[in-house]
């Protein structure tokens, strides 16, 4: 019996990955001034959760065409919230000096966050609905992405609560 | 005996396992570090190792072994 306690302890425990219709752990991490920001504060609003690092270069798509949306449907309920999961801070801030983004971006370089949404990949991307529902899921990204990713966006903001 | 063995597979699958890590997704940068590289710079690899093998022609290499001169 002892054998199996050993065992079941040192297996690793697998991650249940999110899937559209589960409600989104809710996110509380700091923003760059040190505020912590509440993934709660954002309920309301259709939420697109992108879990993004300075390595990752489909990021560097990613960030700007993000802006883009959030520009365009702010107005309609709509925001980012974009998760740093780099482990050196000034790596992080490197990149947003190049590439600058408006929305809230938080740091989470523990990787707490990720792991609580089994991310798969980077960068991995949650749209939410008004109720925190998790109606997409995002695995890497492409420019060729983008019509998609908007199309869903508009199909969330339509949707009432 | 039969206990003695159990203990011993025990000990070597444990230390074994405890070597083996998994790499999350948003853990893969640590491992693009430039001191994370067999070589830390390729470009200074790449040119010793051309030096290593106009030297030593017996061991080999991308090309042919020349004098020792290191200039082939």
């Amino acid at each position: 019996m002892s054998w199996y306690l050993i065992l079941a302890l040192i297996a690793p425990t697998p991650l249940m990955a999110l899937a559209p219709g589960d409600p989104a752990p809710v996110i509380e991490a700091p923003l760059a001034d040190g505020d912590r920001l509440s993934l709660a504060r954002l309920r309301g609003q259709v939420v697109y959760v992108d879990f993004w690092a300075s390595w990752c270069t489909p990021c560097r798509q990613a960030l700007p065409a993000l802006e883009k949306l959030y520009r365009q449907y702010r107005d309609q309920g709509f925001t980012v919230l974009a998760v740093n999961v780099d482990t050196e801070r000034v790596a992080a801030d490197r990149m947003l000096k190049r590439i600058p983004v408006t929305y809230p971006v938080v740091f989470d370089p523990e990787g707490i966050w990720p792991a609580r949404y089994a991310v798969k990949g980077m960068p991995s991307g949650y749209l939410l609905d008004r109720e925190g529902t998790v109606v997409l899921v995002k695995s890497g990204y492409r420019n060729k992405d983008f019509p998609q990713l908007e199309s869903n966006i508009l199909k969330a903001l339509e949707t009432q609560p | 005996m039969k206990r003695y063995w159990r203990v011993t597979c025990a000990a070597i699958w444990l230390v074994t396992m405890s070597g083996c890590s998994t790499v999350q997704p948003w853990q893969r940068g640590d491992l693009a570090r430039a001191e994370m590289a067999l070589d830390p710079d390729p470009l200074l690899a790449t040119y010793r190792q051309h030096v290593e093998f106009s030297k030593e022609a017996a061991s080999g290499g991308a090309s042919l072994g020349g004098g020792g001169c290191g200039c082939n």
